[in-house]
């Protein structure tokens, strides 16, 4: 579970000024994922090694990798961008000419504006929120040895597993004003009323934090696991503080992992809806805005908030880039295995507190009570859904706690076999759309991080750019550009077809496996490939028996997260998807609708421990590579 | 680790299964399982070898839908949504004129003029309460009885700019507000009493049962069929009475989508929903009050029967509220909404 983005090498980090600064910054500016700093000194390391010779002897360079290149941009520019310029053409469209007008009746409206707003700062927030939960976190299971720590690691990444439509009911359920937390409160001081309400900007926040803090948790877990600690070592050796350590040293060399997940909690916090729409009470945001601009059936309006918000993502991605791009700080690997004591970031205590020797004992101990603690604070939405789905429906009211319990849910289900067509549909089409993924992942990382082609700053936008546009609105654009068979202008008849929504999975995951797979490539040295060039191996035998096998754990573990996603994917599957392709989330919605909560709850608990199987099943196969 | 991806592929290769024989006809819907699985097996055991798929969703999600896939239509049929929509829908070339044989038996406003879309149900604005909490003899019984001062802070209110049922209950108050001063004033003020009752507006009806039952609230206004539905289904504390002054019935319609590719199918599940067993079928397990007029009362259930037989209908100039109500929905969002009844 920890660890999601690789756990292959030990990074050996690069002092900053080995890198030349002209190859860093190009390197920045040409690959558009989350650590191009990595790059940077990779590059800069291979350059330092091989000086000016570098590009002529490493590699026989293949014209294949040029072709491949093209084609991979091609692909990407046709399903990612293509799109995404009908709805762009959308916004300039009024009564069959093109015009700004439909930007101009955005800037005027006050309440448009006052939604912008709120969505940047309600992202922002949430972005701040989520690191205070996540980082720490991290730190705490990856710092300390103590009781449980393996166990509770794993938990705290359980809400990657919370299918989202499931988990606005949880929060309902538990913090809700009639929410059996709120009650219990209530109930403990006296008081007539209920304590609080969800509603307004906080209850989005604590629901975004909430759910989100889970990036920054996995993300710095990776990049801690990643991490070499002689470098904590030698600044704690030059008299240090742990606190200048910590901020001067341990921090920066995470700047990757802190970039990506920034990212990934602002985009999703943008295209948030749910969260806002159900507990905002009123309060606008752009996502919300859309829904409402398509109420009152103007849909010019709706098109132009769809792209300020897409355009306000791409704007937070490009000044993350360049804050990033000026912190070159990771570096190349030898292809070390992790060491299991990572424990060293305390070092002027050593291993005593993470080996638990006589006086850590205590502190261990009290570290492991007051984590478990909070890990079951973080998991109380998951006990809250396993607690409903025992709950006949229309039983628990009033009560603070559900007078009656039964297996009647999990019955209705699996005395259903139609009920059960949807589970099989969801882990076909993810199976389909990851298997995509990890095959264009594992190209593009290999074509950005070891080929340079023209072209490679456009297929690193590329790669990225699913992350900045909502789910609604790439079903949308997808729709619309598939629902026509016009071959010439790259237009085919997907919509209703088995194939649109694994297509869409894809495309929204793309981000997420590239990303997995540029880390892993950045983390093993270049001179292992040269080596097999020169010993004569081929350009695919190079690809074959040396890339593939270095790259593939963390490459598996993006496409695991890739898959859990897939599998509980709603938003963008409400609006594909058909009959007979239904997925699961679609089955809990029918059932939210229908007021079955019970049902509901049962059926993503279902869901919920399918995809734990799926972890568990993946990250044995991933260690039991990794041992080889 | 060649094993995950071994399944992955694996399950990548099932994926060319599926597909059986037959003819299918694909029915957009936002009126819940239940009704739709009922009304499937009903059809197909009536037409031997059609195999109906419905997709189940909301009915903006539907007209999205057959928005974004206008150049390749994948739905026959529309079933189900206000009436606006569908005029809508129509102005925009989205739908194929079928005149059903049961058109007839529909009052003017119930029907698209040029053929574009049917009404199949009315549905009755309601007071709805907690029946656990609120004393039979406390019951609000007219919409003014909701703005008594008892129920300050009582009231739940599905937000209605995403609610049919809501647009329509607030354009029957700016209606009589015309009616009979002339001026919108009097309406507006009139919601503007009702937003300061309302302890919150709720954004979904299935929070807003959910909220009812747990006593959250105590009051609502709503769609009567939905309220029988819950009750039946999940036997909730709800009931409802029929506002003694007058409610609105709004209209539900089905339509035949342009560009259909079995219109002959299509045409025969409109005639099947809107006919007479159609009809009883849905009146007799959903709730649903015919829109047809030549239905008799005596074939419907008991409890529907009563319901309707006290429903005094509101006299409304609909083609006037399908005009008016954007501008007085936008009125009430901008100066009235969450203000406590301040001005």
């Amino acid at each position: 579970m920890r660890g999601p983005m690789g756990e292959g090498g030990v990074g050996r980090p690069t002092a900053p000024d080995a890198a030349a600064p002209g190859m860093t910054e190009r390197a920045g500016s040409l690959d558009g994922m989350t650590s191009p700093a990595t790059a940077g000194a990779t590059t800069a390391n291979a350059a330092a090694r091989s000086g000016s010779r570098r590009w002529s002897f490493r590699f026989r360079r293949p014209s294949g990798s040029v072709l491949l290149g093209m084609a991979v941009t091609l692909l990407l520019l046709w399903l990612v961008l293509y799109p995404n310029l009908f709805v762009l053409a959308d916004s300039l469209r009024l009564d069959g000419r093109f015009t700004l007008a439909n930007y101009v009746r955005f800037l005027r409206s006050s309440a448009e504006l006052r939604a912008l707003w709120s969505s940047l700062w309600i992202s922002a927030g949430s972005v701040v929120l989520s690191a205070l939960i996540g980082v720490p976190l991290a730190f705490l299971f990856s710092r300390y040895e103590f009781p449980g720590r393996r166990v509770l690691g794993a938990l705290a990444g359980l809400p990657v597993l919370l299918p989202p439509l499931v988990g606005v009911i949880a929060f309902l359920f538990l913090y809700g004003e009639s929410g059996f937390f709120t009650r219990g409160v209530q109930l403990l001081l006296g008081l007539d009323s209920p304590p609080w309400r969800l509603n307004g900007p906080g209850a989005i926040l604590l629901v975004h934090a909430y759910t989100m803090y889970v990036y920054f948790y996995m993300f710095t877990s990776a990049g801690l696991a990643r991490l070499d600690d002689t470098h904590a070592e030698a600044a704690a050796a030059l008299g240090a503080s742990r606190w200048t350590t910590l901020r001067r040293v341990t921090l920066p060399m995470l700047a990757p992992a802190l970039g990506g997940a920034s990212l990934l909690v602002f985009m999703t916090s943008m295209g948030s809806f749910s969260a806002p729409y159900i507990f905002g009470g009123g309060f606008r945001v752009l996502s919300t805005q859309i829904f409402a601009s398509k109420l009152n059936n103007d849909l010019a309006m709706a098109a132009v908030e769809t792209v300020i918000l897409a355009a306000s993502s791409i704007v937070f991605l490009i000044f993350l880039q360049r804050y990033e791009a000026g912190r070159a700080y990771t570096g190349t690997a030898k292809g070390l295995r992790a060491n299991r004591g990572r424990v060293g970031a305390e070092p002027d205590e050593g291993g005593d507190v993470a080996r638990g020797s006589a006086p850590g004992r205590w502190t261990a101990r009290l570290v492991g009570l007051v984590a478990a603690a909070f890990v079951a604070f973080l998991l109380l939405p998951h006990a809250t859904v396993l607690l409903v789905s025992f709950v006949p429906q229309g039983t628990w009211t009033i009560e603070l706690l559900p007078p009656v319990y039964s297996l009647e849910n999990y019955r209705t289900i699996l005395s259903r076999p139609d009920r059960l067509v949807p589970i099989v549909n969801s882990l076909r089409m993810a199976a389909i759309a990851t298997t995509a993924n990890v095959i264009l992942a594992f190209a593009a990382a290999y074509l950005m991080v070891r080929r340079p082609f023209p072209g490679r700053g456009l297929l690193g936008a590329l790669v990225i750019l699913p992350w900045a546009l909502p789910g609604t609105v790439l079903a949308i654009a997808l729709a619309t550009t598939f629902s026509a068979h016009e071959p010439w202008t790259g237009r085919f008849v997907l919509v209703g077809t088995a194939a649109i929504l694994p297509l869409a999975y894809f495309i929204r995951n793309i981000p997420l496996v590239t990303r997995a797979a540029l880390t892993s490539f950045r983390q093993f040295d270049p001179a292992l490939e040269e080596a097999a060039a020169s010993l004569g191996a081929s350009w695919t035998t190079t690809v074959r028996r040396v890339a593939l096998p270095l790259v593939l754990p963390g490459l598996a573990a993006g496409a695991l997260l890739a898959f859990v996603t897939a599998l509980g994917e709603f938003v963008a599957s409400i609006l594909l998807y058909t009959h007979r392709t239904r997925p699961i989330s679609i089955e809990i919605l029918s059932q939210l609708r229908a007021f079955d909560f019970g049902a509901a709850a049962a059926y993503s608990v279902f869901l919920i421990v399918l995809m734990a199987i799926v972890f568990v099943i993946g990250f044995r196969a991933v260690g039991e590579e990794g041992m080889q | 680790m060649k094993k995950t991806f071994g399944l992955l592929a694996a399950a990548a290769v099932l994926s060319a299964c599926g597909g059986e024989g037959g003819q299918v006809i694909v029915v957009y819907s936002p009126h819940g399982r239940e009704m739709l699985e009922a009304f499937e097996r009903r059809f197909e055991e009536l037409h031997p070898g059609v195999d109906v798929q419905w997709v189940d969703m909301g009915s903006q999600e539907v007209l999205d839908r057959i928005r974004s896939e206008r150049a390749n239509p994948q739905a026959d049929v529309w079933w189900g949504a206000p009436a606006h929509m569908f005029e809508d829908a129509a102005a925009e070339g989205l739908l194929e004129k079928f005149v059903p044989s049961w058109a007839d038996a529909l009052p003017p406003h119930a029907r698209n003029a040029e053929g574009y879309w049917h009404g199949t149900y009315v549905t009755p604005e309601v007071i709805a309460y907690n029946s656990d909490a609120v004393p039979p003899e406390d019951v609000p019984r007219d919409w003014d009885d909701v703005l008594d001062p008892r129920w300050a802070g009582q009231v739940l209110i599905r937000d209605p700019l995403a609610s049919g049922t809501m647009r329509t209950i607030f354009g029957m108050i700016m209606y009589r507000s015309l009616r009979e001063t002339g001026d919108t004033a009097a309406g507006y003020d009139w919601l503007r009493r009702l937003d300061a009752q309302t302890k919150e507006y709720v954004l979904n009806p299935t929070l807003l049962y959910q909220k009812l039952a747990r006593r959250e609230g105590l009051i609502t206004l709503w769609a009567m069929p939905d309220i029988e539905m819950i009750k039946a289904q999940a036997g909730l504390p709800l009931e409802y009475v029929v506002p003694t002054s007058g409610t609105p019935l709004p209209v539900e319609g089905i339509a035949v989508v342009a560009g259909t590719r079995r219109p002959e199918l299509a045409r025969e599940f409109v005639e099947f929903v809107g006919g007479t067993e159609g009809i009883l079928l849905a009146a007799r397990d959903h709730f649903r009050v015919p829109a047809r007029t030549d239905i008799p009362l005596d074939s419907l259930p008991e409890r529907l029967r009563a319901a309707m037989e006290s429903i005094v209908p509101e006299p409304l100039d609909w083609a006037l509220l399908q005009e008016h109500t954007p501008v007085w929905m936008r009125y009430w969002d901008e100066n009235i909404r969450g203000r406590g009844g301040r001005r």
